[in-house]
């Protein structure tokens, strides 16, 4: 249950995401709502449902991206085994950590992106490396909203766990 | 087998979640790949959420520019609104004082083209158009300017009246719509003698003594016969319109409109020089063509002005910034008796 309705929230934040852009900068910067989705996941959920959450937003990702299937897919998974091991290694559990394990995860996933894109691309084709600064742009602004994102997440979970009458928390 | 599989089915699913794609990504990075059924499904249900996004933001734009952001525009629409009027009111100003360069031009137009003549001029500063009692209009020159009963008062488009009263700093100027004025005029195409008289109306006089054998069609023009000694020759005096000539009788009759709106005299000028009848009224042929201009080369150059008025040249005086009082010498003011057509009824 849980992978639908992440991958159905992070439609939403994509389709969002494309609606605020077009307002917001019209394209100077980007910013990246779903791949917070991808680090709550990696967080929170079990391994299957989070892998298969990844899955799917990574699916939709190269969807609404345009970018060749599979690329997305990929990285998103990827992230999501990224933040499963910080969380193994250090405590992630503020708001503030979330947001840099988010901005980190976005920064990776966009060099991840680049480097495969420029491993199939021809040299003319090849995106070229000056696009790094603008990963950093999308990766602190991505750092920025993913709080809120983290926020609407854990409602969404709320609906969806049961409270264990008894269990201190 | 199945034992290990079992064990290992989540890290196993992982990894198959992980590598599938990218072997996807390297099967069909270099060409692309034709949208699914499904992908199409995905496409078709984002959709509706991106235009909700735009309704909702462009919404919130609007109500935000439409609302919000005019908080202060009020004050600001107040304070334009100001400057507005500033700026309207400058450019009434600027619009009259167009106007009044317009008519001065016309006015020093008219003054150089007769050079033998010396002119005074003068703003309109009352009016007293009563048609119980004269038609007057007082101009701010007067004596002590130079200015003499019964000298002639014209614009760029012809006679206004002549002085009728003066005072130290001021004058009245009797209007040839005044039934006390008439003056003696020519029909400018055919020479045609008549009077001009007024009728006490500012828009209309009559003519007066036009014989009925003289050519006079409705539409001529004019013009000051030079013979009544008050007015120079040529200058336009109106136009005659309702002529009427009965089978019987010495005369014709018909209404003149004046060549001057004598409801809108903002500036005239004072003809200071003598007029010299013996001059003035001699009999120059017929004008080829009509026109007032056509009169002026008739006219025989005076005596050229002595004296400081000689330095203040054709040009009007009291106009112009610099221009010189004329002070020639004093001009003999000619009496009503010496003007056969002037009279007036107190």
């Amino acid at each position: 249950m849980r992978p639908l309705v992440a991958f159905f929230f992070a439609l939403l934040l994509a389709s969002v995401q494309a609606g605020l852009l077009r307002y917001v900068g019209g394209g100077a910067f980007s910013v990246s709502l779903v791949l917070p989705c991808v680090v709550y996941l990696g967080l929170s959920a079990g391994n299957v449902e989070g892998a298969l959450g990844s899955f799917t937003i990574g699916y939709l990702l190269d969807l609404l991206a345009g970018t060749p299937k599979g690329l997305m897919t990929f990285l998103a998974v990827a992230a999501f085994l990224f933040c499963r091991a910080v969380s193994g290694a250090v405590e992630v559990r503020s708001r503030t950590a979330f947001a840099v394990l988010s901005g980190v995860c976005t920064l990776l996933v966009g060099l991840g992106a680049l480097f495969l894109t420029r491993l199939v691309s021809t040299p003319d084709a090849a995106p070229p490396g000056h696009l790094a600064w603008r990963l950093l742009v999308e990766a602190v602004l991505t750092a920025l909203v993913a709080p809120l994102i983290r926020a609407a997440m854990r409602k969404i979970d709320g609906f969806f766990t049961r409270e264990e009458a008894g269990l201190l928390r | 087998m199945f034992g290990l599989l079992r064990r290992y089915r989540e890290l196993l699913l992982i990894a198959v979640l992980l590598l599938l794609p990218l072997v996807v990504y390297f099967a069909h990075a270099r060409r692309q790949a034709e949208l699914s059924r499904f992908d199409r499904t995905l496409l078709w249900i984002a959709s509706p959420v991106q235009k909700g996004m735009h309704w909702a933001v462009s919404g919130v734009e609007r109500g935000w520019y439409g609302y919000v952001a005019l908080r202060h525009a009020h004050q600001k629409a107040d304070a334009l609104q100001r400057r507005l009027d500033l700026y309207e009111l400058d450019r009434q100003q600027l619009l009259l004082d167009r106007a009044e360069n317009v008519r001065l031009r016309a006015l020093l137009g008219m003054a150089e083209a007769s050079p033998e003549r010396r002119y005074l001029g003068a703003r309109v500063i009352g009016v007293r158009l009563d048609p119980k009692g004269l038609q007057l209009v007082t101009i701010d020159r007067g004596a002590n300017d130079g200015v003499a009963r019964m000298m002639p008062v014209v614009v760029a488009k012809g006679v206004v009246g002549r002085v009728h009263a003066v005072g130290p700093t001021s004058a009245d100027v009797l209007l040839l719509s005044d039934r006390n004025s008439s003056i003696a005029a020519r029909v400018e195409r055919s020479r045609a003698r008549a009077n001009v008289r007024g009728t006490g109306e500012p828009w209309t006089c009559r003519l007066d003594y036009a014989l009925r054998a003289e050519d006079m069609v409705e539409g001529d023009l004019l013009v000051t016969s030079g013979t009544d000694g008050v007015y120079p020759r040529g200058l336009p005096v109106g136009k005659v319109t309702r002529l009427r000539r009965t089978g019987y009788g010495l005369y014709q009759y018909a209404e003149v409109v004046p060549a001057v709106e004598l409801t809108k005299l903002e500036e005239v000028l004072v003809i200071t020089s003598p007029i010299d009848r013996a001059q003035e009224s001699a009999e120059p042929a017929p004008a080829p063509t009509p026109g007032p201009s056509a009169a002026a080369p008739l006219m025989t150059p005076a005596a050229p002005p002595q004296g400081p008025a000689a330095l203040a040249g054709p040009a009007a005086e009291g106009f112009a910034p610099g221009a010189r009082r004329a002070d020639g010498p004093p001009l003999p003011a000619p009496s009503p008796a010496s003007a056969p057509g002037m009279e007036i009824a107190r």
